[in-house]
């Protein structure tokens, strides 16, 4: 088991060294000029200022030397000021978001923070459980019903999906509004008297005891998680349902059956907990699930989040803010099928042995 | 011949063909369905009926109506099959041959080759997949965009000749650069699956009886794997390829829907719906704008999807419901 968990630590800083040498090959792509906001906020217009700063930051050094420094800070070497530096934090500058680009993550990631776990809990439990009924009634209705769902729910744009949705329940019913907030709980939300302990709205309004703020960004919840869960709804389904299905295959599945054991005995006591170990495996397929249809999510329902940003930045061709969102959720992603993977070896006594 | 009888046999698969036919006669037949305006030098730009942004519904004249700026629905949808059609295909190849070649080579030397290629598959993969897309094609919008980008445009014009025919001696025409764009950015972060399958049933096969005897017999390296292995680790790509296409044209058209992929006017679906984004209250009165192109790009997807869990079932019975992954 250790051991496992030890090979898996020792591959992750090649990833992680791997992931930062392919972002900056795209980096290094750009000119120096389109380069230069990773060092400065503000690009001068005036004639020859560029090149001062192309020459100030080694924007035109050998590509070793550059990695160096966009990795470790850039020193000045009149003032000794160290700006850049990816092991510093510093991602360099976000032109559409007028601040540093770790600035405009550490801003934005409460609200896409809440939105992610809020889609992915209910959307974990339900497609599990939808799964196993699928599996044990295996072809009989509801079977067809699940399957049929999950296949379309495989196949629906996430941003058609958004927009149906929008369609019905803000254009046609007005029940759920798009954005984070209405107008009158944002100003609730940003005033003195309301402590943000959190900064995911949700949960702050329940610690400030107001309710009327609590329903007010569930409402603006619900469409967008159910936009974002969709499609890794369906994708856990088909997963569970297919191992599900291997399971209740096995031999020790008759032999509990011919000990005399109940149905339901079977089914939860050997069946479900066994079945559950590939799904695990799967967790780092929904999570990019999640991060792929953030930002359509979010773009889509004008919801102030990392993936907003991002398509916004995109749009713009502000390659340096969208590296260094892609760059992030790269590291996030790594770290999570960390997770997952100790997950599955703990769980799975067949892997510690390999 | 059994596999095309099989997936006629079966109901879902049924529908899935009979969806995919309908949009290959479509694709096929769009200029007599949708015929060119004669003033028209782009059969792909949709025709314009007056500059007014807002859509006008469904009439005799536009019978699926217009969008914001006019552009007509149903002649984007219907020329919009051969944009998917065409983008989905041509990106599923590439990676595929490009997927094959990693997986292979990685599975038959092992070793350090092995352990490097696997490593490289793992940091391409270390990305969200939507976000690298988006990312990669925002970087190659900004270097075209400059004019210059020697053998950047030496891969666009080799996409571009696959794409859209295009002769490779002339210069790139910059409404087609801009998908050439989006669809490298794909083929870019899209080839690891197929890496990794192709990785894992050469290893599979290397073991069996007769790879072994041919080695024993003294077959050269280049003769076991093309000759012996590659025929028997090839089915289970053919069902992910199949099943790629969808997810390829998902992936582009959510490019275009972020305004990154098809230029706007372009008959391409995402694109069209991205026009949606500007008219959201105001979407109950102007359903059209989202419903065609959308219920287009939906039953596009399904048939790949529903002809690719038939053929898994078909060709590959150890795959047999395993879920796409």
């Amino acid at each position: 088991m250790l051991n496992y968990i030890i090979r898996r630590l020792l591959i992750l800083p090649f990833i992680l060294v791997g992931v930062t040498m392919l972002v900056f090959a795209m980096l290094s792509m750009l000119t120096p000029y389109e380069r230069a906001s990773l060092y400065v906020s503000d690009i001068p217009k005036r004639q020859g200022a560029i090149e001062d700063i192309i020459e100030k930051y080694g924007l035109n050094d050998p590509i070793h030397i550059q990695y160096w420094h966009w990795m470790v800070g850039h020193e000045d070497k009149n003032t000794g000021e160290v700006k850049g530096g990816l092991l510093r934090g510093d991602l360099g500058f976000s032109t559409v978001g007028h601040m540093p680009v770790i600035e405009v993550i550490k801003h934005r990631l409460p609200a896409t923070a809440e939105l992610a776990l809020l889609a992915a809990i209910p959307l974990i439990g339900l497609a599990v459980w939808m799964g196993i009924q699928s599996a044990v009634h295996h072809n009989k209705l509801i079977d067809q019903v699940l399957r049929v769902l999950a296949i379309i729910g495989w196949s629906i744009p996430t941003f058609v999906l958004g927009l149906l949705l929008l369609m019905f329940f803000y254009a046609q019913l007005d029940w759920f509004p798009p954005e984070r907030l209405s107008t009158w709980a944002s100003q609730v939300v940003q005033s003195g008297e309301f402590t943000r302990y959190t900064q995911m709205n949700t949960i702050d309004s329940l610690l400030n005891l107001r309710f009327d703020i609590f329903v007010d960004s569930l409402r603006h919840l619900v469409l967008p998680v159910i936009t974002l869960s969709v499609i890794s709804w369906a994708f856990l389904l088909r997963v569970t349902r297919s191992s599900m299905l291997d399971t209740l295959r096995q031999d020790y599945m008759t032999t509990a059956r011919s000990k005399g054991l109940g149905e339901r005995t079977v089914i939860k006591g050997h069946a479900v907990p066994n079945a559950l170990i590939p799904v695990i495996t799967v967790g780092g397929m929904t999570l990019i699930g999640l991060f792929n249809g953030v930002v359509i999510t979010e773009t889509i329902f004008n919801y102030p989040g990392l993936g907003k940003f991002m398509a916004s930045s995109a749009a713009a061709l502000d390659v340096v803010s969208v590296l260094g969102m892609t760059l992030f959720s790269s590291f996030v992603l790594v770290f999570g099928n960390l997770i997952v993977d100790v997950l599955y070896g703990v769980v799975d006594p067949r892997i510690r042995l390999d | 011949m059994t596999i095309i009888k099989k997936l006629l046999k079966n109901p879902t698969s049924l529908i899935g063909v009979i969806i995919l036919s309908l949009y290959i006669i479509m694709a096929v037949g769009a200029p007599w369905i949708a015929p060119i305006p004669e003033n028209s030098r782009d059969a792909y730009m949709i025709p314009r009926d007056g500059f007014s942004t807002t859509p006008s519904p469904p009439s005799e004249e536009h019978i699926f109506g217009t969008t914001e700026g006019q552009y007509d629905i149903f002649y984007g949808v219907v020329w919009g099959s051969r944009t998917a059609f065409r983008i989905g295909v041509v990106i599923t190849l590439i990676t595929t041959i490009i997927g094959v070649v990693v997986g292979a080579i990685s599975g038959f030397y092992g070793g350090w080759v092995d352990e490097i290629l696997m490593r490289l598959t793992e940091i391409f993969q270390a990305f969200p997949f939507l976000l690298a897309a988006i990312t990669m094609t925002s970087v190659l919008q900004t270097i075209y965009g400059r004019g210059e980008a020697g053998g950047l445009i030496f891969m666009a014009k080799i996409v571009a000749f696959l794409t859209f025919g295009q002769n490779p001696a002339e210069n790139l025409d910059p409404v087609q650069l801009q998908i050439l764009t989006g669809m490298l950015a794909i083929i870019f972060f899209g080839w690891m699956g197929i890496a990794r399958v192709m990785r894992g049933n050469i290893l599979a096969v290397k073991e069996f009886e007769y790879a072994v005897a041919a080695k024993t017999i003294g077959a050269s390296d280049m003769r076991i794997l093309f000759n012996h292995l590659l025929p028997n680790a090839v089915f289970p790509i053919l069902v992910i390829a199949s099943m790629n296409i969808g997810a390829y044209v998902l992936t582009f058209a959510a490019l275009s829907f972020l305004g990154l992929g098809a230029q706007r006017g372009y008959a391409d679906w995402g694109q069209m719906i991205s026009f949606a984004r500007n008219w959201v209250p105001s979407l109950v009165e102007h359903w059209y704008i989202v419903v065609y192109p959308g219920v287009a790009i939906i039953l596009f997807v399904l048939a790949w999807n529903l002809v690719g869990d038939a053929l898994r079932d078909i060709l590959d019975p150890r795959l047999r419901g395993s879920g796409s992954v």
